[in-house]
Order: structure tokens, then C-alpha cells, then sequence
């Protein structure tokens, strides 16, 4: 029963970081339509991001975090306007090669100016972990836990309630007409993206410390955070954090009971099964489909 | 349409460049190739042999070379991936022409590679990979420099009765490298009258192994064996301090670079053990004294970071094999290098290094046997475990 | 008739390479280069015509590299029995996939090939019995022709397998010109441009997709069974992410859509690499490769051969 319960708990912060991955993508993938093959770079940049801020710049820990996301959402907004602004009348195909571009473009970067060591953030939590009882779990895991629910629930808040949210919502339902009501295109564009990024690179920030650093760590976060999105549905933030929440937990599980080499593939059969069922995902809108 | 046709061009540029002939890199110096994963998962890992090598070549041109000539060490790389081990490998030898190669790290890209050894008639240097069947295969022109898994657990045999391990569990990356290790060590203890208890797996990417050591912990083991790479190693502390995992840990495979896992695991760290082929914590005790403190020196003069000493002596050894061999052979043809090196004596980091015949007959592979310690982590230092410690 | 004499030109270089190539690192990039057009024709079928994304391509490439190689080896079958193998197996799962994938469509068919591409990875590396996991099946024999009275022909050098690639692309290329031709092809690309309305018409959007998947499977099979018998050794990095992305690359930038696109951007994608690992240091290599990615795609965004086509027009061909 003990061995349950700590598999539950791992589950459960294993599913945290998964939803967290996949609310960055949800919002540039489900709601711009754009395939962002470099979504685990912005991760990785956020990282290092925390790390050049917590040792080069010696800033508190606490706010290593927000610099680390508007580096993450500026660079964004960059990449926005310099290559998908111009290429705004391509084929998804076409910008999805060109974020596969950025993607190898910013790896190799990152490789080059870091070097391929890994680095480890310092972080102010104690590493003794806590016990509840039959299970134990560090502090650091908790501190990001709770920011982890924060973050979606803000981003939730956002596009569902504010008027830069509305007018997200509306530019990518009905371009013609928003334009018409008064939004800019353009700008809401960017804004979409970098948030997007700064989203991913808020996920890096708060993962960064608790696993490791290194260039290609942003490959797995985000084969990770597609299966999320696509499984949570489209542009869908509670979605993508109950989506989150149940890869977790079932990897954990199979991992457990199953075989831990055949972990992953336990995800994918459940997403497999999830897809045969509801086909739209499990908190499918009335939306497209194909 | 301008714009295509620039587009054109660039691409016509670059297909002049992939056939332009290798003519001018020929000239006076003798060339090495070096294959290694310089990008990829365990980059760190090859970087660090790729520095060692570096370090051997540029001691080997300060005493003049080798024949009269310079060395060049031509360096591919593999990106962790066997295809393009193997293409590194045909690149090197055919249009480089080099007579020697050292490589690949991996167990798998080492495989890759061999057919084009044996096609093109290269000998190449083996001084990483552990799985037992690259020297098992029959392709005499592979010479290894490393331990296989086996002979790592042979080395850990004399220590059995002082550990005192009556079960043991295995958490290994899901590799030739991981599972190799999980097999022989798994023999070592049923030799030893120990029983064999969980044996799990990690992704080489994995970040989260927190579901195996649950498993681990369920159990009732007094010791786990750790084969993986140090970021691995690392992540697996932290999540073992996390679930207060309590047991001897013991970390193979030579990758563990405890200095790292001190600054990165900190007191997750604390107590455990480590199998290694190098201790630059204790160059002296090293069978060359000498030799490995002038290294561990060299190293820290040209700014590489401590943790890598433990990976980067690979390089440093392989170079001078390969050079060895072609001052035996007398001239830098494959052939007469692959010959020579069945007479090749010399003295790296490690210690001595020999070949000795393993495989099938009329077609063996050499095998040296290198030297193996164990160290363990005591108050956040580097220590010889009290068993270990000699007269 | 410029396209006739164009493309005989082509088929007289192409075919006499082994002659003036004389260096044997570059025939095996051309090698490579074939087979990889396969691949990217095969991903073509789908993507380009049925307009749906399939990201776990390189899943039948490996599957059929392994049944060919499993059977060669553990079962001393023939290799051209295995070969067949390498087609039909990839065929069967492709099938699969298509009745699978039923309604999905879009990214939802798009992440049922991933997580398809995923459990077969993992099963190569896992299932030790089978697939000899992570250390591979090394030794997998060459191709050879043995007729009786003849001395046996094999295709263990480079030249000898370069034909046989050569063949296999051409092969692959007008089986792909007859199906986008034929009432096949004219009904996927129906579906691609307008499901509902195809639909309505009375194409059987499932029946279609399954049957193009299925063929599309079988190419990438074919080419993963020719890379088994040239490299000698398959092991459970053939399905790699990477070699999936490299395939849509080559699609993308070569062409979607198109039949010249997807091979012209195989040969080009695979010299590129090799191009630059001559030309930059290993530090640069890799950077390199992605800013150019980047700039083909800006100045040709829908592909290098239609934007080739736009600049030498002729008479509107149907596609």
C-alpha cells in the first residue's frame, strides 16, 4: 500500500510537469495553428536561462524565475516577428519546418555557448525531503507543484477572462472579423507566441532545479508536452493539465507494476486508447476535428 | 524567382563543397582519427575523451612526433546515433586516409563501425565501450583498451566479502552499456553466494526514475547497482535522498565522475561507492605515478573542468596507442599498424597497456586488461574505502 | 519534350555514377541518398497527397529493417525473402494504423503516429529475445543473385548495391506517378483538399487513407530492408526521432505534393550534412544545417521543385 501511494505521489508530480510543459504549446500549437518543433528549446532557454541569472547575475532564486520567462517570452516575440510573420501565408508544413529549423538552430547554439556538461541550479530549499506518513517528497517539488497550478490557472484566467484573452480568441477563430472589431492582427500574433514561449520557459525555470541542465533537454519536455496538448485537446488549458496530470500518472504506474523499460509506452497506449474513445481529445469543444 | 535561384546556387555551392577532393589536408603530419559523441545525450562524456586525446597528441608532438612527422587527430562526430559511426568512420578512412582510428564510445556505434574496419582493412581503438561481444565478434582489427562489463566485475570480486552484500538490485540504462553491466554483475553475485533482486531500466533521456526506486525500495535489498552516466547517476541520488532510499549504492562503469556528483548531488552523494579506471584524486597511486599527476596537471592548466579527468584519460590513452602502433609498424599503413599493435607495450594513465587474444581462433580481437579501482564518497570527499586500502 | 530530354539526361548520370564517382565515401553518400528518397517518397504518399502528417514514419523504415534482418539472420532465411518480409510487415502495420486511425484526423492521426513509432521503439530495445535489444543484429548478410549456370552476383560492394538503390528509387518513383494518376490518387487528393465534400461525393475518406498508409508503409519498408542488407547491422536506433524529421525535411523543403520534390530533397538533405561535415568544424555543423534550413524555406516556402516549377512554367499539370 505504502509502494501505491508514493507511485501516486510521483505520478502526480510527474503529471505537474507534463501539464506545465504542455500549456506553453496548447496556446501557440492549438490555438495559432503553428507546429512548434522549437517549444522544448524556449524550455531550455528559460533554464539557462535561471541558471546565467542565479550565477552570473547572483540574483535570489525567487527572482531568477520571472527574469528567466520574459528572457524566454522576448526571444519569443523575436522569433514571431523575424520568421513567422513573413511566412504568415505558408503551409503549416512550411512554418512547421522552419520552428524545425529554429529547434536544431537553438540546440546547436546552446551546445556551443555552454558546452555539453551539465549543469546543476542551486537551489534555497533544504534537500531533506518531507515525510507524510508512508511517502516523502522534497520541498523544491512542492514549491514547484504549487507554481506549476498557479501558472495554468493564470494562463486558464487570462485567456478565458481578460481582453487580451478575447481577442486571442478571436483572431484565431475569425481573422476577417476580429480585424474588423479593431484587433491587430500582428500584434496579438506576437503576443500569442511569447506568451507561449514565456509559458515553456516558465517550465524550465521551475524544472531546470529539480533535474539537470543540459542542451538537449528540451527533446523529451517536448515530445512530452505534444502528446499532452493533442490528448487535452487543442488550445484547451485544462485540457492539457488533466491531460498532463493522467500521462503521469499512468507512466508512473506502468513503470511501477508493469516493466519500467516498457514505461513510455504504457503513456502511449493510454493516449492510443484515450484517441480511440474521444477522438477529440478529452475536453473536446465543438471543434474541427481535422 | 531570383530568390529561388539564389536558393539554388547555395545549394549547388554546397554539393561542390561535399565533392571538392580532401587534397589539401595532405601534406607532412600523421593523422589519427578520432570518432566520438561530441553532440547528443552523452556529449559531456565525449568531449572529455575528445580533450584527453588532444592532451596526448600535443605531448606526442612535443617529443617530435611520431616517424619524423607531426600528429593530427581528425576528429568525427558520431552525435550518439550508429549510422553516422559508421559514415564518420568511411569518411576517415577513405577520404582521410588515416591509418589509425580511436572510437566510438558507445557500445552500439563501435558495432556500427566495425564492418568498414574489416571492409577497408583499418585497425581501430577501442577505449570506451563494455559490451563483451565487440571483442567476441571476430574482426581482428578492433584492439580495446577498456573493460568489458565482465572484467569489471572480476576487478570488483576481491572486494565481495568485505562488502557484504547479501542482495543486491540493479538500476541501469536501458543500453548494451546498462544491461551488459546488470548481467555480469548479476553473475559476480551468484558466484558469491548473493542473490539477485530487482533489475530495472531507465530511458538513456529519462529524467524521473522516481517509479524505479519505489520499486527498489519495496523490496528488501541491501545494496544497488548504478550503471549510467553522471547526469543520470546524479538524478537517480536526488530522487533516492528524496524517497529515503537507504542502502549501499555502487555506481559502474567508469562514467560516475564523482567529483561531479559531489557538486551536483551533494549529500545525496554521501557513502557511495564507486568503480573507476582512474584516480586523479590519487595519481600516484596510479601503476605510473608520474605520468598520471603530469596529466591530472596538463588537464587543469588547460582550464577542463575536474569532473571530466575520470572520462578524459581515455583519450589520452587511446592517442598513444595508435601512435605506438605506428612507430612498431614503422609506417603509417593500416596493415603494419595492425600487426604492430600485437607487439605494442606502452604505459598510459591507466597503466599498462597490452593486447592479449580474445575470440574466436584466426580471427581475435585484442583485449588489454586494464587496472580498476573503487573509491567511495566520505564527508563530501573523495576516499579509498577502508577495505581498500592497500598494506 | 524539354522535360523528356531533362529527364533522360538525369537517368544517364544517375546510372553511370558508379563510374566516374571514384570515391568510394561518396558513392556511399548517394547510397544513402536513395534510400532515403524511398523514404521520403513513401512519407510523400501521405503527407503530400492525403495532406495527413505521419510522424512515426521511421517506425515502418525499422520495421522493415528488422524483419528483414531477423529473418536473415535468426532464420537464415534467403535476404530477398526477407526483403519481401521488409515490405509486407510495415504494409500490415500501416494498414493497422489506417483502420486505427478511423475519424482521426489532423494532429489527433498525426499523435497516434507518434505514440505508435514510441511503442515500437521501445519494444525493439525491450524485447531482448526478439531483437537482441539495445546491442542489435550485427552480421546481416548482402543481397545476391545466384542463378544457376552464372557465377553468383552479389551486392556487397558499393557499386553493385548502388544499382540495386537506383532501381529501387525508380521503381518507387513511377509507382508513385501511376497511383497519382491513376482513380486513386485522384481521390486522396480530393479528401486532402476537402474531406466533407469528397465525402459527399461518395469517397470513402477511412478506405482511402488505409489503403495509402498501407502503401506508404510498404515503400518505407522497402527502404528500411535495403538499409539492413547495406549497412549489415540494424539496431533500435533506426527509429530515432531524428531520422522522422529528417524524412519531412526532405518532403517540405524538397517539395510536398510534388514526386521530383521529395527525391530531389533526399539527395540534397543527405549531401548537405556530409557537405558540411567537410566543410565546418564539428562545433558548426549542426547550426550550420538549421540556418539553412531556415533560409531555403524563406526563399522557396513551398518546396524547391514548385518553386523551380514557377520559374520554368509549362502546361498545367494536374496535382
Amino acid at each position: 500500500m505504502d509502494q501505491l501511494l508514493q507511485h501516486l505521489l510521483n505520478g502526480l508530480l510527474l503529471g505537474s510537469t507534463y501539464s506545465l510543459l504542455g500549456i506553453g504549446l496548447t496556446l501557440v500549437f492549438g490555438l495559432m495553428n503553428v507546429v512548434n518543433f522549437a517549444h522544448g528549446e524556449f524550455y531550455t532557454l528559460g533554464a539557462y536561462g535561471a541558471f546565467a541569472a542565479l550565477v552570473a547575475a547572483s540574483l535570489n532564486f525567487f527572482l531568477a524565475i520571472p527574469v528567466a520567462i520574459l528572457a524566454g517570452a522576448l526571444i519569443g516575440a523575436a522569433c514571431e516577428r523575424l520568421l513567422l510573420r513573413p511566412l504568415r501565408a505558408a503551409s503549416i508544413d512550411t512554418t512547421m519546418l522552419v520552428m524545425i529549423g529554429l529547434w536544431i538552430t537553438l540546440q546547436n547554439a546552446e551546445l556551443l555557448a555552454w558546452g555539453g556538461v551539465a549543469k546543476s541550479v542551486p537551489t534555497p530549499f533544504p534537500t531533506e525531503p518531507v515525510a507524510w506518513g508512508p511517502v516523502s517528497v522534497s520541498r523544491l517539488r512542492i514549491f514547484v507543484f504549487v507554481m506549476s497550478a498557479l501558472l495554468i490557472l493564470g494562463a486558464h484566467l487570462v485567456l478565458t477572462r481578460t481582453r487580451l484573452g478575447r481577442a486571442m480568441r478571436a483572431t484565431f477563430q475569425d481573422r476577417e472579423t476580429a480585424a474588423l472589431m479593431g484587433v491587430s492582427i500582428e500584434r496579438i500574433h506576437t503576443v500569442t507566441f511569447a506568451l507561449g514561449a514565456g509559458l515553456a520557459a516558465a517550465a524550465g525555470a521551475l524544472l531546470g532545479p529539480v533535474f539537470l541542465l543540459y542542451p538537449s533537454m528540451g527533446d523529451l519536455a517536448a515530445q512530452k508536452a505534444f502528446c499532452v496538448v493533442i490528448l487535452g485537446g487543442l488550445g484547451n488549458f485544462v485540457g492539457a493539465a488533466v491531460g498532463g496530470l493522467l500521462l503521469g500518472i499512468a507512466e508512473e504506474l506502468g513503470a511501477g507494476y508493469v516493466s519500467s523499460g516498457y514505461r513510455d509506452a504504457v503513456g502511449f497506449v493510454i493516449i492510443v486508447l484515450m484517441l480511440l474513445v474521444r477522438p477529440s481529445g478529452l475536453f473536446a469543444r465543438a471543434e474541427r476535428v481535422g | 524567382m531570383r530568390r529561388a535561384a539564389i536558393g539554388l546556387g547555395v545549394v549547388v555551392v554546397m554539393l561542390l563543397g561535399a565533392f571538392a577532393p580532401a587534397a589539401w589536408t595532405q601534406g607532412d603530419p600523421i593523422k589519427i582519427g578520432v570518432i566520438q559523441p561530441l553532440s547528443g545525450p552523452v556529449a559531456a562524456s565525449g568531449n572529455y575523451v575528445r580533450m584527453g586525446a588532444e592532451i596526448g597528441r600535443d605531448w606526442v608532438n612535443a617529443r617530435g612526433g611520431v616517424l619524423g612527422r607531426q600528429v593530427q587527430l581528425l576528429i568525427e562526430d558520431n552525435k550518439s546515433d550508429p549510422k553516422e559511426a559508421a559514415t564518420a568512420a568511411e569518411k576517415l578512412i577513405v577520404r582521410d586516409k588515416v591509418p589509425v582510428i580511436v572510437g566510438a564510445w558507445g557500445s552500439s556505434m563501435t558495432l556500427a563501425a566495425m564492418p568498414k574496419l574489416e571492409e577497408y582493412g583499418v585497425p581501430m581503438i577501442v577505449e570506451t565501450s563494455s559490451a563483451a561481444t565487440i571483442t567476441k565478434r571476430g574482426n581482428p582489427w578492433i584492439f580495446r583498451i577498456s573493460p568489458p562489463s565482465e572484467m569489471e566485475a572480476v576487478g570488483l570480486e576481491k572486494y565481495m566479502k568485505d562488502l557484504g552484500i547479501k542482495q543486491a538490485d540493479f538500476l541501469a540504462v536501458n543500453t548494451d552499456w546498462g544491461r551488459g553491466a546488470a548481467s555480469a554483475f548479476g553473475d559476480l553475485l551468484k558466484r558469491s553466494g548473493a542473490s539477485v533482486g530487482a533489475v530495472e531500466f531507465m530511458d538513456q533521456a529519462a529524467t524521473d526514475m522516481n517509479a524505479q526506486i519505489t520499486k527498489v525500495k519495496a523490496g528488501g535489498a541491501d545494496t544497488l547497482f548504478l550503471t549510467t552516466s553522471v547526469e543520470q547517476i546524479t538524478l537517480v541520488l536526488k530522487q533516492a535522498q528524496e524517497q529515503r532510499l537507504s542502502r549501499k549504492i555502487i555506481t559502474t562503469g567508469g562514467s560516475s565522475s564523482p567529483s561531479q556528483l559531489i557538486k551536483q548531488a551533494g549529500p545525496a552523494a554521501e557513502g557511495t561507492m564507486h568503480i573507476l579506471f582512474f584516480l586523479p584524486w590519487f595519481p600516484e597511486a596510479m601503476p605510473d605515478g608520474k605520468l598520471a599527476k603530469a596529466f591530472v596537471d596538463e588537464w587543469a592548466k588547460r582550464g577542463h573542468p575536474f569532473e571530466g579527468l575520470t572520462e578524459g584519460f581515455r583519450g589520452h590513452d587511446g592517442v598513444i596507442t595508435a601512435v605506438e602502433g605506428l612507430k612498431v609498424a614503422g609506417k603509417p599503413d593500416p596493415k603494419a599498424v595492425r600487426d604492430a599493435l600485437w607487439s605494442v607495450s606502452v604505459m598510459g594513465v591507466n597503466g599498462p597497456i597490452k593486447f592479449e587474444k580474445d575470440g574466436p581462433a584466426g580471427k581475435e580481437s585484442g583485449q588489454s586488461k586494464p587496472s580498476i579501482f573503487i573509491v567511495q564518497i566520505k564527508d563530501g570527499k573523495i576516499a579509498l574505502p577502508a577495505f581498500a586500502v592497500k598494506k | 519534350m524539354r522535360a523528356r530530354a531533362a529527364t533522360a539526361v538525369l537517368l544517364v548520370v544517375a546510372a553511370s555514377a558508379p563510374l566516374w564517382v571514384w570515391n568510394p565515401y561518396h558513392l556511399h553518400t548517394l547510397i544513402m541518398a536513395g534510400i532515403f528518397a524511398v523514404l521520403a517518397l513513401s512519407l510523400n504518399l501521405l503527407l503530400g497527397y492525403t495532406g495527413q502528417l505521419s510522424l512515426g514514419h521511421a517506425a515502418f523504415f525499422g520495421i522493415g529493417a528488422y524483419a528483414s534482418a531477423l529473418l536473415s539472420v535468426k532464420l537464415e532465411w534467403s535476404p530477398w525473402l526477407g526483403m519481401l518480409a521488409a515490405v509486407v510487415l510495415p504494409g500490415l502495420a500501416g494498414w493497422g494504423i489506417g483502420r486505427l486511425a478511423l475519424k482521426l484526423r489532423g494532429a489527433y492521426f498525426v499523435l497516434l503516429t507518434i505514440s505508435f513509432a514510441g511503442v515500437v521503439s521501445l519494444v525493439s530495445v525491450n524485447w531482448m529475445d526478439l531483437t537482441n535489444g539495445p546491442l542489435g543484429i550485427p552480421g546481416v548478410p548482402a543481397l545476391a543473385v545466384a542463378l544457376p549456370g552464372l557465377p553468383e552476383l552479389s551486392f556487397r560492394g558499393k557499386g553493385a548495391f548502388y544499382y540495386l538503390v537506383l532501381a529501387a528509387v525508380i521503381a518507387a518513383y513511377v509507382l508513385c506517378r501511376r497511383l497519382v494518376a491513376s482513380r486513386v490518387g485522384r481521390a486522396l487528393v480530393a479528401l486532402r483538399e476537402n474531406e466533407a465534400l469528397a465525402e459527399s461525393v461518395g469517397i470513402d475518406g477511412t478506405h482511402y487513407l488505409v489503403l495509402a498508409a498501407m502503401l506508404s508503409a510498404m515503400m518505407a519498408g522497402a527502404a528500411g530492408g535495403l538499409y539492413a542488407h547495406y549497412t549489415r547491422f540494424v539496431s533500435p536506433e533506426v527509429f530515432l526521432f531524428t531520422y522522422t524529421v529528417t524524412m519531412v525535411i526532405m518532403v517540405v523543403a524538397g517539395g510536398k505534393g510534388t514526386l521530383a520534390g521529395p527525391v530531389l530533397g533526399a539527395v540534397l538533405f543527405t549531401v548537405l550534412p556530409e557537405a558540411l561535415r567537410a566543410l565546418a568544424s564539428w562545433q558548426w555543423q549542426m547550426l550550420l544545417y538549421g540556418v539553412l534550413l531556415i533560409a531555403a524555406l524563406f526563399f522557396m516556402p513551398r518546396g524547391i521543385v514548385p518553386a523551380l516549377a514557377a520559374r520554368f512554367p509549362r502546361a498545367p499539370v494536374s496535382s
